[in-house]
């Protein structure tokens, strides 16, 4: 019977991505230069000690695709090494999923989860499975992502936005739709992609959003025009890029413009009732394995190097010394709207079920 | 008085005695019944159990029955996983009869390529021709439905993946060569003589292949279409990434769907006894069908074999293996490449369209994937060999009647076999992921689980390597002095060298693509290829994806090939 033990088995396992990496890689990657001991805070100087014996952390990530993921996890590896990123990826009920089984089991595995359903941390929260800790940065970010909860057990560490996208190689801008309720004209029978909110934070929020402005009926007659329904809001881009729909009616605002920055023919239209603004938290696993990891990987959320890496991605910038590259549309260009955490939180649950009743699925 | 007093000494020297005579097998017995319970009998049992439990109290309840099966989609997933099951066993049979025919007993051209092919789709794990197939008849994008809207200026494609039909196609194509492998053996052991009988009465080839040859291998061919089914039934990728967009439900999503917040294992335990019911019916079934001795002709080896010449035909015969080779290997194969070296598969097949990114991703910036590859290989080599371990001592046990009642050994050995793989990782999950063992996010419950999973296909190999050597050899070093020991290491395992080679890849390459029972065993640090795959396929992203893919079919590919040369450099058996 051959019963690895994981200790050893991490072992084999990281001597062999070094090989790996030394022998392929061999500097393919320039890594960003690791931080200087003197740009640290005293605390950041502490936690950093604190983490190199923890060695590493895990993160479970829903707040963007998984080329921004990696970045960011690739970024602080760099800044702080030898520290390792575990960033797993997966759409905020997928993530939520994860971390139910591993509560159950009573074996957490995640250090610092990411998604973008804000319910989840108010659960959390309830039941005190989140870790108190303030960061130092969670300060120094722009006014309206401060304080989301006074008592410090999650923090807004992302934001982006939801508009309608188009392949422009195949519809004109005049033509396409200028606001959410021309999604249900009949001229778009199979023509629109949409994500699921019983998969995506973002795509729940919008539905919440939608649901707000116009009804379920709104729901009702977008389900008449047939979308095409995925799992993460970032499947729509995919299908314009194949050309598989023309319209992303959950269109991911960052996913969308890096797409269209590497040669894909992308648009977004930006709705006149308003873009949905999505403001996403993260927060310590109470029992993580990596405390001190997790604690600095929060102060790095928070700190203008993430929001760098943001920003390249076209998502929001937290710190109001990060600011997009100009021609890029950010959420203060734009009119924008936004559920409550309250609405979000009541809502979400309840338009999954909705969903499911009117698309089947 | 005397006797109670003697009694303990009496009782005691009986003890030894018995003792005395208790071979070691006795207690190997006992370890390996052991080693099945843990692995076969308690997940289950666990999962039984659970069905009846109370979340929180633990107490009796009916309420999990209640809750499973009082929503109508739920239902409904239960009939569309029936429909599906049917629908692939129907056109596996359609696709696999055939071309077992052909190769079998006519003189159809390009055998050898067509075998290589039905081996082909073997290896390639459903959800990869599920992402093949989403590229090539996508409803709009799909290369097929490009190219048909371009042959006839058609405004729209005429295939939809995304659909039931596209599903079961989806599936067939990776399941057809269960049906093949099942009629060819079967074929190839029925006579000439009972055709030319047909023939000499004025048959033409015709009614004979329709009158005489299949009928004599129906069974064989209906054990095919049962495996077919149960495959179909227990998927979890393929239908994944098709029923979803086509607004559907199948048994094994609607299970996924229990672990969604809050967890519902107790549940999911409920809603899976159909599953496994069902299961269970039609591997009885498909054992009372092929156990019948009834066809004589094909219990016996003797009698000539010829090949039916098929004349003209051969070639029509031959075009017909061909598009089955199209469909499930081929055309997909091709999409999956151009996609994985593509920067964005629908700009097609051009010179600057092509690219490493999608390699380098996968290899040097996801912080995941490195990790991922290492881990599939490292499982499921670790739990190939574990379970040929375990499957050949008991395998060994059985056929030299070592120990009593060594039939439930065998029986136990091949229970996973009518464990749908989401079923069996949701009983492991539910018995070892909380304490007192707390294996959840190890490796250890993967190898765990891969092991059980893939119990009898070891099982299989092993005995039927036992069977073919004959008892007397080892006898004859056990007359000259030899322990048993010495028997197994000196006489059987030079035997048996290749045909455990043989086990431990049939067990190797489907654990290195396994995704429903790992869906729910792996952690962060214990990702496996074919999870990463399912997560990544939540975006979309096709170029990536297929890239991963390459590198996992590639991998495994080149693993089984070398295992297959250092075979006989003693690589497989060394210290044993």
């Amino acid at each position: 019977m051959t019963l690895v033990r994981s200790g050893s088995r991490r072992e084999v396992v990281s001597r062999g991505s070094a090989l790996l990496a030394l022998g392929v890689a061999g500097g393919l990657l320039l890594p960003r230069r690791a931080r200087a001991a003197h740009d640290m805070s005293a605390r950041e100087q502490e936690l950093y000690a604190a983490a190199r014996k923890e060695g590493e952390l895990t993160w479970y990530m829903s707040h963007s695709d998984d080329a921004t993921a990696q970045a960011l996890g690739r970024n602080f590896e760099a800044l702080y090494p030898p520290l390792k990123a575990n960033v797993v990826r997966t759409t905020a009920q997928v993530a939520f999923q994860r971390v139910s089984q591993e509560i159950k089991a009573g074996a957490m595995q995640v250090d610092v989860l990411s998604t973008t359903d804000i319910g989840h941390y108010v659960y959390l929260k309830e039941k005190a499975l989140l870790e108190k800790y303030v960061p130092e940065n969670a300060s120094k970010v722009l006014d309206i992502y401060k304080n989301y909860d006074p008592d410090g057990t999650f923090f807004v560490t992302s934001a982006g936005m939801i508009a309608i996208g188009y392949n422009t190689a195949r519809l004109k801008e005049a033509d396409a739709p200028k606001n959410w309720t021309g999604l249900t004209d009949p001229k778009w029978k199979d023509k629109i992609a949409l994500g699921h909110p019983g998969f995506s934070g973002y795509v729940g929020t919008w539905v919440v959003a939608m649901r707000k402005l116009y009804g379920w009926q709104f729901f009702e007659s977008l389900a008449r025009n047939n979308p095409q329904i995925g799992r993460s809001i970032n499947d729509t881009v995919t299908m314009l890029n194949a050309g598989e729909r023309l319209i992303a009616g959950s269109g991911p605002v960052s996913t969308a413009m890096s797409s269209a920055q590497k040669g894909n023919p992308l648009a977004m239209i930006y709705p006149i009732d308003g873009t949905v603004l999505i403001i996403a938290p993260s927060g310590i696993m109470k029992g993580a394995k990596h405390p001190n990891a997790a604690r600095l990987f929060m102060e790095y959320l928070l700190s203008a190097e993430a929001s760098q890496i943001w920003v390249e991605h076209f998502n929001e910038s937290l710190r109001p010394e990060v600011t997009p590259p100009p021609g890029i549309t950010s959420a203060k260009d734009v009119k924008t709207i936004r559920p409550s955490a309250d609405e979000i939180t009541k809502g979400i649950p309840e338009v999954i079920k909705q969903w499911r009743d009117t698309f089947g699925v | 008085m005397n006797s109670a007093v003697l009694a303990p000494a009496a009782w005691r020297s009986a003890l030894d005695r018995r003792l005395h005579f208790v071979e070691p097998g006795m207690a190997l017995w006992l370890l390996l019944i052991a080693a099945l319970v843990f692995l076969v009998a308690s997940p289950m049992l666990r999962l039984v159990v659970a069905s009846f439990q109370e979340p929180e109290s633990g107490r009796f309840t009916l309420a999990n029955y209640a809750q499973a099966y009082g929503r109508l989609s739920h239902l409904r997933a239960i009939l569309n996983s029936l429909e599906l099951g049917t629908g692939v066993a129907l056109l596996a049979g359609i696709f696999g009869v055939p071309i077992a025919w052909a190769i079998s007993r006519t003189d159809m051209p390009a055998k050898g390529f067509v075998r290589l092919m039905v081996f082909g789709a073997f290896i390639i794990p459903p959800y990869l021709g599920a992402i093949g197939w989403i590229l090539l008849a996508g409803p709009n994008a799909g290369w097929l439905n490009k190219v048909w809207m371009a042959l006839t200026g058609a405004s729209h494609g005429i295939f939809n993946v995304y659909s039931m039909a596209g599903l079961i196609i989806v599936v067939a194509v990776a399941s057809f060569p269960y049906v093949f492998v099942f009629t060819s053996s079967a074929l190839d052991l029925v006579s000439s003589e009972m055709e030319d009988a047909a023939s000499i009465l004025g048959a033409g080839t015709l009614r004979t292949t329709f009158g005489v040859t299949l009928p004599l291998v129906l069974p064989a061919i209906i054990g095919g279409l049962i495996v077919s089914f149960l495959e179909a039934i227990a998927l979890f990728g393929a239908p994944a990434l098709i029923a979803l967009p086509a607004r559907f439900h199948v048994v094994s999503t609607q299970l996924w769907q229990f672990f969604e917040y809050p967890v519902r294992v107790e549940e999911a335990a409920a809603y899976a006894m159909p599953l496994l019911a069902i299961t269970v019916l039609m591997f009885a079934l498909q054992r009372s069908l092929l156990g019948r001795r009834g066809y004589v002709a094909v219990s016996g080896k003797g009698g000539e074999r010829r090949m039916i010449r098929l004349g003209a035909w051969r070639w029509a015969m031959l075009g017909y293996a061909l598009a089955v080779c199209l469909l499930s290997v081929l055309l997909p194969m091709l999409v999956l490449m151009q996609a994985a070296f593509a920067k964005a598969w629908g700009r097609g097949f051009a010179l600057d369209n092509l690219t490493l990114a999608n390699f380098r991703y996968i290899l040097f910036e996801q912080t995941q994937a490195q990790q991922a590859i290492l881990n599939t290989f490292l499982y499921a080599g670790a739990s190939a060999f574990a379970a040929i371990a375990l499957s050949l001592a008991i395998a060994y046990v059985v056929s030299r009647k070592l120990v009593p009642w060594s039939n439930v050994l065998a029986l136990l050995c091949m229970a996973p076999f009518v464990i749908p793989g989401v079923v069996l990782a949701i009983g492991f999950y539910a018995a070892y992921a909380p304490p007192p063992l707390a294996l959840y996010g190890s490796a250890a419950i993967i190898i765990l689980g891969f092991t059980t999973r893939f119990l009898p296909i070891a099982y299989t190999a092993s005995a039927a390597g036992l069977r073919s050597i004959n008892p007397e050899m080892e006898e004859a070093v056990r007359n000259l002095g030899g322990g048993r020991f010495a028997a197994i290491r000196t006489v059987l395992a030079p035997l048996l060298k290749k045909s455990l080679a043989g086990a431990w890849i049939l067990v190797f390459i489907p654990a290195t693509r396994e995704l429903s029972s790992a869906i729910f065993l792996v952690g962060p640090h214990t990702r496996v290829i074919s999870v990463m795959l399912f997560d990544l396929s939540e975006e979309g992203n096709f170029e990536v994806l297929s890239a991963l893919g390459a590198i996992l079919l590639l991998a495994t590919i080149a693993i089984a090939a070398v295992s297959f040369r250092i075979v006989g450099r003693d690589f497989m058996l060394r210290g044993s």
